[in-house]
C-alpha cells in the first residue's frame, strides 16, 4: 500500500527508530533502577571472577618465564674421588648440547657446608663425607625439547649420577599453566552462560510486562525486529554497566589482595608481582558484557514474543 | 480493494460467526457493516485486517490473498491498514499523544514531523487540548475519538473502524463520519461497522447487513456490494 509521502527515508527511519528505541529502553532502565543495578551487579560480579583468576594465572606465567631464562641441570655423583670427578666432566664436556659446566668435588662442597654453619663440631661425628660431587650443565639450547634430549644424553653417558634438571619445576609450572588456563576456560564459559540465560529471563519478563503494547504494535504493524529492540538496547547498558563495575571489581581485588599473595610468593622465594589488571582487561570485560547482554536479550526476546505469536 | 469469497468462521467453541460470506469493496469506497450485536460485524473487520484467519473460503486485500501472505509480510500488510477498535485499546502508561503516536513510531517517522502528525490528528477529532492527558481521565466518548485518531494519523490507504461513534452523541458522531469522508474523498478506502443507522442511512453509502453471521443485501449502490 500507499507509503506516506512525508516518511523518513529507509535508512533515516531505521536509525530513527534505533535511536528511539535506545532511549526509551535507557529511560525505563533509569525509571527503575533497583532491577537493571541488580543484574548489572550480577553481570559484574560473574564476569570480575574468571577475570581474576586468570589475572593470577598470567601473574604466574611471567613468574615461570622470569626463572626460565638460565635453566640448569645438576648431575650428583655418590663416592667420585678428585680423578673421576675430572674424567666425568671431560665426558660431559664432550657431549652434544653442553655449553659449559662447573663442577664441585664432594670435599669441596663439604667445606662450603661448613663455611654456612655456625657450629661444625657434628660434621666433625661423621667418618665420611656424605655429600656427593656435583656437576652443573649450562646448555646450548633452552628449548623443553633440547633439554629433554641433554638430559637422556646425560643420562646415558654417566649412568651413576642422578640428573636433576631444575628445568623440571618449570615445565610443571607451564602444564599446571596450561590446565589452569583450560579449567578456567570451562569455568568461565559455564558462568557466561548462566548469566546469559538470567538475563534472557529479565528481558522475557520485562517484554511480558509489555504485553498490551505489544499487542497494539502488533495490530499496527510492527515487527518482531521492532519490538524487541529496545530490550536488545537494554541488554547492552546491562552489558556496558556490568562491564565497568566488573573491572571496578577487578581492581579493587587485585589491590586488596596484592599485599598478601605477594608475600606468600616471596615466602617460596618467587618473585611474583600482582600486577594491577590494564585498560586492555576492562576493554575486553565490557566488550564480554555487550556480547553477553545483547545474546541474552536476544534469547529473552526470542522466548517472550514467539509465546504470544500473532495469528 | 477488499474481496471476500465465501468466507466462514467458526471459533474454536463451535461458534460460526460468519457463515459464507462473499463481498467487495472496491478501492476508494466507503461502506458501511451493520447488523444486530452478535452478527460477525468485528469479526469481519478482523479477518481483512488478518487479525483471524477463516475457516473456509479466501480474501483478498489488495489483490493480495490473505491466505499465501507470507508471514513476514504480515506486518508490513497491517501498516497500510488504520483500525479503530470497539474497546479502544490505548496504553494506559502513557499519555494521549504517545497513544496516537503508536504508528508512526513503527513507521519510523522523524520525532518533529509525528509531534505534528499527531497534533494534526488530534485537532481532527477535537481533542487537541486533551494531548497530554492520560487516557484514564478521559470519557468514553474521548477515548473513542483519542482511538480514532491513533487509526488515521498515518494516513492509512483502508480505515477498518469498529463502531467507531458508539459512545459519542449524535453531533460529534456526524462530525466523524464527516472526517471519514474527508478522508475517503482523497483516496482512503473504508468499511465501518456501525449501529447507527439513522446516520448511515443519510449518508447514502452503501450497506451491508450482517444477520447472524449470514450477508443480506439492503441497499446496492455501485461501489459496494455483495457479490
Ligand atoms: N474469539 C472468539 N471466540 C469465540 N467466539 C467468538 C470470538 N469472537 C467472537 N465470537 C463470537 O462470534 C459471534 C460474532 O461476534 P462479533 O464480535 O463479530 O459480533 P459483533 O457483530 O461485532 O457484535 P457487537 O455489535 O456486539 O460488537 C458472537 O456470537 C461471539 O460470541
Ligand atoms: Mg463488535
Amino acid at each position: 500500500m500507499k507509503e506516506p509521502a512525508e516518511r523518513a527515508g529507509c535508512l533515516e527511519a531505521w536509525l530513527h527508530n534505533h535511536a528511539d528505541a535506545a532511549r526509551r529502553s535507557l529511560g525505563r532502565r533509569l525509571h527503575a533502577p533497583g532491577q537493571t543495578l541488580i543484574l548489572i551487579a550480577v553481570l559484574g560480579f560473574i564476569l570480575a571472577l574468571p577475570a581474576y583468576l586468570w589475572l593470577l594465572l598470567e601473574n604466574a606465567r611471567e613468574l615461570s618465564a622470569a626463572v626460565d631464562h638460565e635453566p640448569r641441570i645438576a648431575l650428583y655423583l655418590d663416592n667420585t674421588p678428585e680423578t673421576e670427578l675430572q674424567a666425568a666432566v671431560e665426558r660431559v664436556d664432550e657431549l652434544q648440547g653442553v655449553a659449559g659446566t662447573t663442577a664441585q668435588s664432594a670435599d669441596q662442597a663439604l667445606a662450603r657446608y661448613r663455611a654456612g654453619l655456625p657450629d661444625t663440631a657434628l660434621l666433625d661425628w661423621l667418618d665420611d663425607n656424605p655429600l656427593p660431587a656435583v656437576i652443573e650443565v649450562l646448555p646450548l639450547e633452552r628449548t623443553p625439547e633440547a633439554l629433554r634430549n641433554l638430559e637422556s644424553r646425560l643420562r646415558q653417558a654417566l649412568p651413576e649420577a642422578t640428573v636433576v634438571s631444575d628445568h623440571e619445576w618449570v615445565r610443571r609450572l607451564q602444564a599446571l599453566h596450561r590446565a589452569g588456563t583450560r579449567v578456567l576456560l570451562v569455568v568461565g564459559g559455564l558462568l557466561a552462560l548462566g548469566v546469559m540465560l538470567i538475563l534472557a529471563v529479565a528481558a522475557a519478563s520485562e517484554l511480558r510486562e509489555r504485553n498490551e503494547e505489544i499487542a497494539i504494535s502488533r495490530i499496527t504493524g510492527a515487527t518482531d525486529r521492532f519490538l524487541r529492540r529496545p530490550s536488545l538496547y537494554t541488554g547492552l547498558w546491562i552489558g556496558l554497566g556490568g562491564g565497568l563495575f566488573s573491572f571496578g571489581l577487578l581492581w579493587a581485588g587485585v589491590h586488596f589482595t596484592r599485599a598478601p599473595v605477594e608475600s606468600a610468593a616471596a615466602a617460596f622465594d618467587l618473585p611474583l608481582r600482582f600486577a594491577t589488571p590494564e585498560t586492555q582487561l576492562g576493554l575486553i570485560l565490557i566488550a564480554a558484557g555487550l556480547v553477553l547482554g545483547w545474546v541474552g536479550a536476544r534469547i529473552g526476546a526470542a522466548v517472550a514474543l514467539h509465546a504470544d505469536s500473532h495469528p | 480493494m477488499i474481496r471476500l469469497q465465501r468466507v466462514t468462521k467458526r471459533f474454536a467453541g463451535g461458534t460460526e460467526a460468519l457463515h459464507n460470506v462473499s463481498l467487495r469493496v472496491d478501492a476508494g469506497a466507503l461502506a458501511f457493516v451493520t447488523g444486530p450485536s452478535g452478527a460477525g460485524k468485528s469479526t469481519l473487520l478482523r479477518l481483512i485486517a488478518r487479525l483471524e484467519r477463516p475457516t473456509r473460503g479466501r480474501i483478498l486485500v489488495n489483490g493480495q490473498d490473505l491466505e499465501t501472505l507470507p508471514r513476514r509480510d504480515v506486518p508490513g500488510f497491517r501498516r497500510g491498514i488504520g483500525l479503530v477498535f470497539q474497546d479502544h485499546r490505548l496504553l494506559l502508561d502513557r499519555p494521549v499523544h504517545a497513544n496516537v503516536a503508536l504508528p508512526l513510531e513503527i513507521l519510523g517517522f522523524r520525532r518533529t514531523e509525528a509531534r505534528k502528525r499527531v497534533r494534526a490528528s488530534l485537532d481532527k477529532v477535537g481533542l487537541l487540548q486533551k494531548e497530554n492527558a492520560s487516557p484514564q481521565t478521559l470519557s468514553a466518548g474521548e477515548q473513542q475519538r483519542v482511538g480514532i485518531a491513533r487509526a488515521i494519523v498515518h494516513r492509512p490507504a483502508l480505515l477498518l473502524a469498529d463502531e467507531p461513534t458508539g459512545n459519542l452523541d449524535p453531533a460529534l458522531s456526524r462530525e466523524i463520519m464527516e472526517l471519514f469522508l474527508d478522508f475517503n474523498r482523497v483516496g482512503m478506502t473504508a468499511l465501518i461497522a456501525s449501529h447507527d443507522l439513522e446516520l448511515i442511512a443519510a449518508l447514502g453509502r452503501p450497506m451491508l447487513h450482517l444477520e447472524n453471521g449470514r450477508l443480506e443485501a439492503r441497499q446496492q449502490p455501485p461501489a459496494g456490494k455483495p457479490a
